[in-house]
């Protein structure tokens, strides 16, 4: 093997892995909102247990980044707040990720 | 009404000229978290500043900062932030701090009484800032806090105030091991013994971080690029705190 080749592909390994990596902080940083005085992660967990919470009633009570319990008295808001924050920080880490990705072919 | 800013402070040093760095922060901060601003400086850096808009200004005398290879940096008078805010809401940010995305503008909409991060990312994938290391209590960043005026909030930074005049005794107490007094173990000491040892609240994020040996070799309204050793990166609407003061030249 042409050890210069070698170190060539292993250079854009690193760089893509740290571009990887800044990006997806980067969408996790995007995933936090504030909503009624408190701050929340659209992550898919907070999104799971609020769809599930809702089945059984319009309002319930979640605990913020903090773990500090808040009340959600509009539950379809607030699922509707989440979904739209999570799709819009993985949006634009699926951009940057096909953006470096694309470097490498 | 509850009113809500941004307060920054800026005083240039003989090595570096400060206030070009302001220019830029303010730029993104009026684009991105779009409230007003408070610059704490004195006048000989506010005569060097170009026109920036509408700011409020205040003056003060800075105190004679830290040094680091030889050159000096005046950082010592955050403890100040809670009397020099004249709004309900303050966000303090470094200058050094570019918020090239809205995410800050999130937390004005909390009802937190104080805020600040407790972690770090750095950019280049070294890990570098991990400061549990390096004291026996978690340190925090407060590159950025925001705090709301009440009884408690007046309480910290009292405290910040206190642990500042008598800081050899406190970091030997806490073993922190830098010499140099730094407002992010200001705030942590301050922050442990207001909230009795046992934690407090978070901005739940980590800090995008350039160190110190990244050379910024171009900086847009939307993101920068830099490089570290043989390597060139870039991130675009992220925030970054770079550590590097050569920015001021960029």
């Amino acid at each position: 093997m042409d050890i210069n080749e070698l170190k060539k592909q292993s250079d854009l390994s690193y760089d893509r892995a740290i571009a990887k990596r800044n990006a997806l902080e980067k969408a996790n940083s995007r995933l936090v909102l504030a909503y009624n005085g408190n701050l929340f992660r659209a992550d898919p967990q907070t999104i799971c247990i609020v769809r599930t919470l809702k089945e059984n009633n319009s309002k319930f009570f979640i605990l913020d980044t903090n773990n500090n319990p808040v009340e959600i008295n509009d539950a379809n808001d607030f699922l509707n707040t989440l979904i739209e924050r999570n799709q819009e920080a993985l949006n634009a880490y699926h951009q940057m990720y096909e953006t470096f990705t694309r470097k490498g072919e | 009404m509850m009113t809500q800013g941004v307060l920054l402070f800026c005083f240039d040093t003989e090595h570096t000229r400060y206030h070009k760095i302001l220019e830029r922060c303010v730029r993104l901060v009026k684009k991105n978290i779009s409230k007003n601003i408070t610059v704490v400086t004195n006048f000989e850096t506010f005569s060097r500043m170009s026109p920036m808009g509408y700011i409020e200004y205040k003056f003060i005398e800075p105190e004679l900062g830290n040094k680091l290879n030889g050159e000096s940096w005046n950082n010592v008078d955050r403890h100040m932030s809670y009397e020099l805010s004249p709004y309900d809401t303050t966000l303090v940010m470094d200058i050094d701090y570019f918020c090239f995305s809205d995410n800050l503008k999130n937390l004005f909409d909390t009802e937190y009484d104080f805020l600040v991060p407790d972690t770090a990312h750095d950019l280049t994938g070294r890990d570098s800032f991990d400061h549990r290391r390096w004291s026996m209590i978690p340190m925090v960043w407060a590159t950025v806090l925001l705090f709301k005026k009440n009884e408690k909030v007046r309480k910290i930074f009292d405290t910040v105030k206190y642990i500042k005049e008598n800081y050899s005794y406190f970091r030997e107490m806490y073993r922190i091991y830098g010499r140099n007094l730094r407002n992010d173990y200001l705030f942590a000491m301050a922050l442990q013994q207001v909230n009795g040892f046992m934690g407090y609240e978070k901005m739940p994020f980590a800090l995008p971080t350039l160190p110190r040996d990244c050379e910024i070799i171009e900086m847009t309204d939307n993101g920068l690029a830099w490089r570290y050793k043989d390597q060139i990166s870039f991130v675009k609407d992220q925030d970054v705190h770079v550590l590097n003061k050569e920015i001021a030249n960029v």
